[in-house]
């Protein structure tokens, strides 16, 4: 769970003294087990007992807390290894070290682990910004000097594709339980060439946030939330001259970001784009997947440009809109009270309360992906009218991979697997999903709202906004980005693009899509055509 | 005195046998051809000629040093007292010409490659393929002919700075305090500049420079159009940069004779003609090189503009050092971004040397 979210909850749903008692008691409880009672060798109540470590209400957890959840989640790491069975094994770790999360909890879930199976664990920790960078470096110069990974989908085209990583034995996929993933983190993410390389502990989509003031009987926006592109974009319009009923400031509609962030911005693109051009009949909407020509120039992706184009044109945007990254459009506007819509990942729905410069926790609500009324498709070259729907799985969340470079070392290799298996868990990473890590549910169990409920969270909240995740990750038509190498240089040079058309500097929507689609074959025969064809299907699941 | 032989007054009289030269020599030269044997192999083994070879260079590099170390004791064993005191410098300028020599022509090489971290098949040489896609690359010139603006703008800090300059050397209230505070921006991060200024206080809704401009009735807009953007950039590095100049300035003007401005105050000069006949002249060396030395910093700008437009709106602000960092960390393109880094270098060499002949008339004071 991201830590926002996590403070949200907490302010939301306005713990009374009762329940914290209840929390502390627990945890008191907990503390008392003997230890025989807290090794949870699978039984029943592990999640309902780890789900009171700290206690809703008790605070952050600590160093101790993963500790102790690490502990009793040791059983189905038990089940397949013997006490002390890697004495010697040293392996090293590398992730990332964001909001002092990730790798400070897999350290404590860990430690448990080391003292029962004997081996030891060395840490790489890296800041986000530098991860991609150090990354590349490794896998370019042949410097891997790293056995564990935490990564992010978007690179298994870098890894897996190079066949720099361990393929999963049967036993963790057992351990694991891996059929709880949600739908889209089944295969193909995840797996290469049929292998299967990944264990999941994290999933990521965009959803829909949307000011409920705005919306209904009287209200500014009209009486509904709009559900589709179309209807977003006339309701922006038709809400310039308005006043936002809560700030008293200038109205506005939906909020597209105009400026780069790194790549990132262009998921904000695809949002509008998925619902025009992830056709169902074909999981390919960014390539064509037999030549690699990019798809971002057909009518489908023209559209989602127009779409913005229109807005600037009608003046829809707040002022400087076109200095405002995805990282402004959330936090310094949406949630400071300025536009009335917004697609982002969970951190906005989690900040809406505990942010200071929030203004909008009482009035955010939230949904999937809006809508198309109709959808291009590539294969036929034409416009269906049809309704489409297709939310953005954008970044696809953070598994842990381990590295070809134990596999010479079979006792090293159990290692580094159990010791993956153990971080995705199914138990552990229940817990994970409900305190503070980094992590969003990502496994249908997860989803279990009387488990939550019984932990001391409030239904209705869990209900409204996870349910809109839960959605969008079972989406038969949701659109997965391909994983291959250098994905993010994609992104990049078409952020670049889009602000050179953005700024007015192309003639049209079209000849902005075309300048982004002549950078992306550079980028492809740069990185090696018959290679991309190759991996962009493996990552489809097409070969 | 004597001003020839030998200055040092060597204590120790060298009698240096032939046979210790000889095996000297003999060192310098066999860790050279071991250095060179080992690099041309590595080489041909990377280039599949051969097919044994090393798993990595890191053995060239062992030699290398092996060689700089026997270049180091050879200096005594031939020259003796003469070799120690070469010594004193030697491994500095080894070591300097190790971190600068070496990876220059490395990224010389890398430059005429297409290599992007994320091509599996690694560096391969294109010829002249990056400089052709650099002479199409209308990002790369549009951010050339922003470097041009950038360094013009130079010429109105410089006259900023030199205004307060003057008034900090003129005897009013609370000089000293003055001068710090003058001297604040200079001692803060661009980065952070960039962050407080750029990010927060020209934040458009709850910027406090944004709610004073709406107070008096105009609606902010600081980033939207290029002309403004650019503006607000050179404005945000001129803040942080005009105390530097200021601060060479000042110790320019109080390095004066004051003689010669009291004998021009005799002779009846005003305060303009004053300035202008005998203290700009005087202050040119000074104003040069502070001008210069600032062109120096200002063809680095990149943090303000990575910080707060991205190179945008539509590339309007991008100066060449962002947008390489871009191609480079956010793209991975090692090859072309440092071509166009080399080619960068190459246009700051030529650019600063024809404005050190232009005004190297200037950089001595008249007589």
């Amino acid at each position: 769970m991201k830590v926002e979210l996590y403070n949200y909850i907490r302010a939301a749903q306005k713990m009374n003294r009762r329940q914290m008692l209840k929390g502390t008691a627990a945890l008191g409880a907990a503390a008392m087990l003997p230890k025989g009672a807290a090794q949870a060798d699978g039984h029943s109540n592990v999640r309902a007992e780890i789900l009171k470590i700290p206690g809703v209400g008790a605070g952050s957890p600590t160093d101790s807390d993963w500790q102790k959840v690490g502990e009793m989640c040791l059983g189905a790491t038990k089940e397949n290894v013997a006490e002390g069975e890697f004495d010697g094994v040293e392996l090293t770790f590398m992730g990332l070290n964001n909001q002092n999360l990730h790798n400070f909890l897999f350290r404590g879930f860990l430690k448990p682990w080391e003292a029962y199976t004997g081996a030891k664990i060395n840490w790489i920790d890296l800041a986000q910004a530098d991860y991609n960078a150090r990354l590349q470096q490794s896998i370019a110069t042949g410097t891997v000097d790293f056995d564990i990974i935490e990564m992010g989908a978007p690179f298994e085209g870098d890894v897996l594709g190079r066949g720099m990583a361990s393929e999963m034995p049967d036993w963790v996929k057992e351990q694991i339980d891996m059929d709880d993933y949600v739908d889209y983190l089944k295969a193909p993410v995840g797996t290469w060439g049929g292998k299967t390389y990944r264990v999941s502990i994290d999933g990521d989509c965009h959803s829909f946030a949307y000011r409920k003031d705005y919306f209904g009987d009287g209200a500014i926006g009209g009486a509904e939330v709009p559900t589709t592109w179309q209807e977003i974009n006339q309701v922006t319009k038709d809400l310039i001259g308005k006043e936002d009923p809560l700030t008293g400031l200038p109205a506005h509609g939906y909020l597209d970001p105009l400026k780069g962030w790194g790549g990132f911005g262009f998921y904000f693109l695809e949002n509008r784009a998925a619902a025009y051009a992830k056709h169902p009949n074909s999981p390919a909407w960014l390539f064509d997947p037999e030549t690699m020509t990019p798809m971002v120039n057909n009518p489908a992706w023209v559209q989602a440009i127009q779409d913005v184009m229109d807005l600037i044109e009608a003046g829809a945007y707040p002022a400087d809109q076109i200095n405002a990254d995805p990282g402004t459009t959330a936090f310094q506007q949406f949630l400071a009270g300025t536009g009335s819509m917004l697609m982002w990942w969970g951190d906005v729905g989690s900040s809406a309360r505990t942010s200071d410069t929030s203004v909008v926790g009482d009035v955010v609500g939230f949904g999937i992906n809006p809508s198309s009324d109709r959808v291009y498709n590539a294969q036929a070259g034409a416009w269906e009218e049809t309704r489409n729907e297709a939310p953005n799985m954008a970044y696809i969340g953070w598994g842990v991979y381990v590295m070809a470079t134990v596999d010479g070392d079979e006792k090293k290799k159990k290692a580094a697997w159990s010791a993956a298996a153990h971080l995705g868990g199914k138990d552990l990473s229940l817990w994970a999903s409900a305190y503070p890590s980094g992590f969003q549910p990502y496994r249908n169990s997860h989803f279990q709202f009387e488990e939550w409920e019984e932990a001391g969270y409030d239904r209705a909240y869990i209900e409204d906004y996870l349910g809109s995740n839960a959605d969008s990750y079972n989406h038969p038509n949701a659109a997965i980005e391909p994983r291959i190498p250098g994905i993010f240089q994609y992104y990049s040079v078409a952020e670049d693009e889009l602000a050179k058309g953005y700024a007015g500097q192309y003639g049209s929507a079209q000849e902005t899509a075309d300048a982004i689609a002549a950078a992306w074959e550079g980028i492809t025969d740069q990185i090696g055509r018959d290679s991309q064809i190759e991996i962009y299907r493996a990552s489809l699941g097409l070969s | 005195m004597s001003a020839e032989g030998d200055l040092l007054h060597t204590v120790t009289a060298d009698h240096i046998s032939d046979a210790r030269k000889r095996l000297g020599k003999a060192m310098v030269w066999g860790t050279a051809l071991l250095c060179v044997g080992l690099a041309l192999w590595q080489t041909a083994f990377e280039l599949d000629h051969v097919s044994t070879g090393f798993a990595n260079w890191r053995p060239v590099l062992y030699a290398y040093m092996l060689w700089a170390t026997a270049l180091c004791v050879a200096q005594v064993m031939v020259r003796g007292e003469a070799g120690k005191r070469t010594l004193f410098v030697l491994p500095a300028a080894l070591f300097v010409i190790s971190l600068v020599i070496f990876p220059l022509l490395f990224a010389l090489y890398i430059s005429f490659t297409d290599w992007n971290l994320a091509s599996i098949q690694g560096p391969q040489p294109n010829g002249w393929d990056n400089m052709v896609q650099m002479w199409n690359d209308q990002f790369y010139w549009n951010a050339l002919k922003n470097m041009v603006y950038y360094v013009l703008a130079v010429g109105v800090e410089y006259a900023i700075a030199f205004g307060l300059a003057l008034l900090l050397n003129a005897q009013i209230r609370a000089r000293k305090f003055f001068r710090v505070v003058f001297l604040l921006p200079l001692m803060l991060s661009p980065v952070a500049v960039s962050w407080m200024i750029g990010k927060s206080m020209l934040e458009v809704r709850f910027g406090p420079i944004s709610r004073i401009v709406r107070e008096l009735g105009f609606e902010p807009s600081f980033f939207g159009t290029p002309e403004m953007a650019r503006f607000m950039i050179m404005a945000m590095d001129a803040w942080t940069f005009i105390p530097f100049m200021m601060i060479m300035l000042l110790a320019g003007l109080q390095a004066l004779p004051r003689e010669v401005i009291e004998a021009s105050k005799v002779d009846g000069a005003t305060g303009w003609q004053s300035f202008r006949e005998v203290i700009f002249p005087l202050m040119l060396p000074v104003s040069v090189t502070a001008i210069v030395i600032r062109i120096i910093f200002k063809l680095k700008l990149a943090d303000i503009i990575i910080n707060v437009t991205s190179g945008g709106p539509g590339g309007a602000t991008d100066s060449v050092t962002s947008f390489i960092f871009r191609e480079y960390r956010d793209r991975s393109n090692v090859g072309y971004g440092t071509l166009l880094a080399m080619v960068y270098l190459v246009l700051i060499i030529i650019f600063v040397t024809l404005l050190l002949k232009l005004v190297s008339r200037w950089m001595e004071r008249p007589a």
